[in-house]
């Protein structure tokens, strides 16, 4: 079949083509308010998810902390003996503050003490 | 940006700005698109509450995946032609035997249908809907979105998933089933003309 045939037998289509593309069934109020109340509904959940993701990450920071410091009381402990470490390590014990006499506990040996008990 | 300006703007701007919760640009999308949406529906399915169920769906598809949605990577007419069509080919494969009953064909609208040109036109719409509808599944998808639509046959062969040779022999076919259902009519019909 040339070219020339199939569109002769086609041409009657036309009409109904324009006829068709002239009266599209034309969507109900109803219809119209349903998809934008879904819409509608739709973007506030989108709206909330995209505020979840945004504030996600500072709360997960937090989180990840927690958990690993084992909760409250765990982290109540930690700052004790972080507080005990930094007062021990600052605040001497008063009997070895003198020079003289870490000095004396420092010179004495085993050796030094056998010789002494030789000289009896 | 005030009401006209966003009407200009493209499907995927608005959708963008739809993901941004603009409500003004959810308004805009569902007055636009309905329309489309649902006529193409009905053109495929042939009735008219089905094709309504079919748009808010697709619809409600859009909406979800308007904050994925990749502005100038896809078109959203397309996308959409292609969801209605999987959507219609399931309600249809779901109803038995796979095609609608004649009689689940609509009623021409009331309202305006007086001018005895509007009915003659009416009647022609109605006359290639009942035709359209006892086509194979594809060839009326074809031949709605080629003749009814007015797409171009490499965007039909997108939505498709055919090649274009596919999408002009299945258009070919489709319109030569036309013609032979309605060569009977089209005599009736333009006795309606002539009255």
């Amino acid at each position: 079949m040339s070219m020339s045939d199939k569109d002769q037998d086609f041409a009657g289509l036309g009409a109904f083509f324009d006829a068709a593309r002239a009266h599209p069934p034309a969507p109900s109020a109803e219809l119209l308010a349903r998809v934008l109340s879904d819409a509608e509904a739709e973007q506030v959940w989108i709206t909330r998810r995209a505020e979840t993701a945004r504030a996600a990450p500072r709360a997960g920071l937090l989180e990840q902390l927690y958990r690993l410091l084992g909760g409250w009381p765990a982290m109540a402990g930690l700052t004790t003996a972080v507080v005990a470490g930094v007062w021990i390590g600052t605040a001497l014990p008063e009997g070895l503050s003198g020079s003289g006499e870490a000095a004396y506990l420092v010179d004495i040996t085993p050796e030094a003490v056998f010789e002494l008990a030789g000289d009896f | 940006m005030p009401f006209d300006a966003m009407e200009d703007l493209p499907d995927d701007a608005l959708l963008a700005r739809f993901a941004e919760g603009d409500a003004m640009a959810a308004r805009i999308l569902t007055l636009r698109l309905t329309p489309r949406v649902m006529a193409h529906g009905y053109r495929l399915l042939g009735n008219r509450t089905e094709a309504e169920d079919v748009a808010q769906e697709a619809l409600l598809r859009l909406w979800r995946q308007a904050p994925e949605w990749r502005p100038g990577e896809a078109k959203v007419s397309t996308w959409l032609y292609r969801v209605v069509a999987n959507l219609c080919i399931d309600r249809r494969r779901r109803a038995r035997g796979g095609n609608l009953p004649l009689e689940a064909i609509p009623e021409p609208e009331d309202g305006q249908a007086s001018a005895a040109e509007q009915m003659q036109d009416r009647a022609r719409a109605d006359a290639l809907q009942s035709a359209l509808d006892q086509l194979p599944e594809r060839q009326r998808q074809a031949v709605v979105l080629r003749h009814i639509e007015g797409l171009a046959n490499p965007d039909i062969a997108d939505i498709m998933d055919v090649t274009v040779e596919a999408v002009e022999s299945l258009t070919s076919r489709g319109k030569r089933a036309l013609s032979a259902l309605l060569a009977g009519r089209q005599e009736e019909l333009g006795y309606v003309d002539e009255r």
